[in-house]
């Protein structure tokens, strides 16, 4: 069986997402289940990947009725709104502009919020980590979601993509489960520079797509996409090391 | 719920909209690609190329914007 490029890119774009969106939610999850147990912690993760997958579910299907080329450029405007705005942040993180994201830092944030708020409901401990537990994942599944459903929609994708999305999410809480406290080490900010990158790419490729270009190299032209928004953000992120020297 | 609810939309809108500048510089970007390829009797590749570059620079352009934003 051949994997296009536009199959791997989309696998890989649903993959390197995930492992950031899971690691940032497993944060969240982790101080539920240290504060309140696994029992809440786990019940709010299961609502909110039940919720994430319908919405997976109902929306793939619904973008397959749509015109092709309405749905390339729809899809592919939103997916550069998103990819590029990814770039800049990840551009700006290792330009030294923006603050690292720290899962240490995040992980007391969180465990004196579900603390305060625990004092104030002393009735529903568990509720309220369960409703913790389940925003969390809701929200950061909320990126997923979308990328896997922007990357596939129109091709056929959906399954390799949530697959690659699925993989993530196992390998991620796999780790979490062994370690048992937040995953810090994770190399977030390249991982976000990478997805940035193949969002990008698969942005403008669709987009153009939508207005009846033709690709030389079709397909392999997301490699390409890919290697000039790569230089691009990497030129982005020595400008803003440069500027942030300046100043300093 | 509600609190959910709006949780949620609040996440939509800075998934998309997160920084104003950078979002309409890629909708001029892309209304420039259009007209382009659908008004003018020009090569459609013509626009496929103003849309690629054109994002390469709002790239650039928009760390180089919030680099000097942070001074």
């Amino acid at each position: 069986m051949m994997i296009t490029s536009a199959e791997t890119t989309a696998i890989g774009a649903a993959f390197l997402a995930s492992i950031v969106e899971v690691v940032e939610a497993f944060t969240i999850v982790l101080v539920v289940a240290t504060l309140r147990g696994w029992r809440p912690a786990i019940l709010g993760t299961g609502a909110a990947l039940m919720a994430l997958t319908a919405i997976i579910l109902l929306l793939g299907p619904v973008l397959d009725q749509i015109p092709i080329h309405v749905l390339q450029l729809s899809i592919g405007i939103l997916l550069l709104l998103f990819g590029i705005g990814w770039l800049r942040k990840a551009a700006l993180r290792a330009g030294g502009v923006m603050a690292l994201h720290d899962e240490d830092a995040i992980f007391k944030k969180e465990a004196a919020l579900l603390e305060a708020e625990s004092k104030r409901h002393q009735k529903s401990l568990n509720w309220i980590g369960g409703i913790t537990a389940f925003k969390a994942v809701l929200l950061e599944g909320l990126e997923v979601v979308f990328i896997v459903i922007a990357v596939s929609a129109g091709r056929g994708l959906l399954v390799p993509a949530s697959l690659g999305a699925a993989a993530a999410c196992i390998l991620v809480l796999a780790v979490g489960a062994v370690l048992h406290r937040p995953l810090s080490k994770v190399p977030e900010n390249t991982l976000k520079f990478g997805v940035g990158v193949m969002l990008s790419a698969f942005g403008v490729f669709w987009t153009g797509e939508g207005l009846g270009v033709e690709w030389p190299g079709a397909d392999l032209a997301l490699f390409g996409f890919a290697a000039l928004f790569l230089a691009a953000g990497l030129s982005a992120a020595a400008l803003a090391k440069r500027i942030k020297g300046a100043i300093a | 719920m509600i609190t959910i609810l709006k949780d949620v939309a609040e996440e939509l809108y800075s998934m998309f909209m997160g920084d104003i500048w950078l979002s309409m510089a890629v909708l001029i970007v892309v209304a420039g690609a259009a007209l382009i390829t659908e008004l003018t009797p020009l090569d459609p590749l013509i626009g496929g190329a103003v849309l690629l570059v054109g994002c390469l620079l709002v790239v650039i352009a928009s760390v180089r914007r919030s680099a000097l934003k942070a001074r």
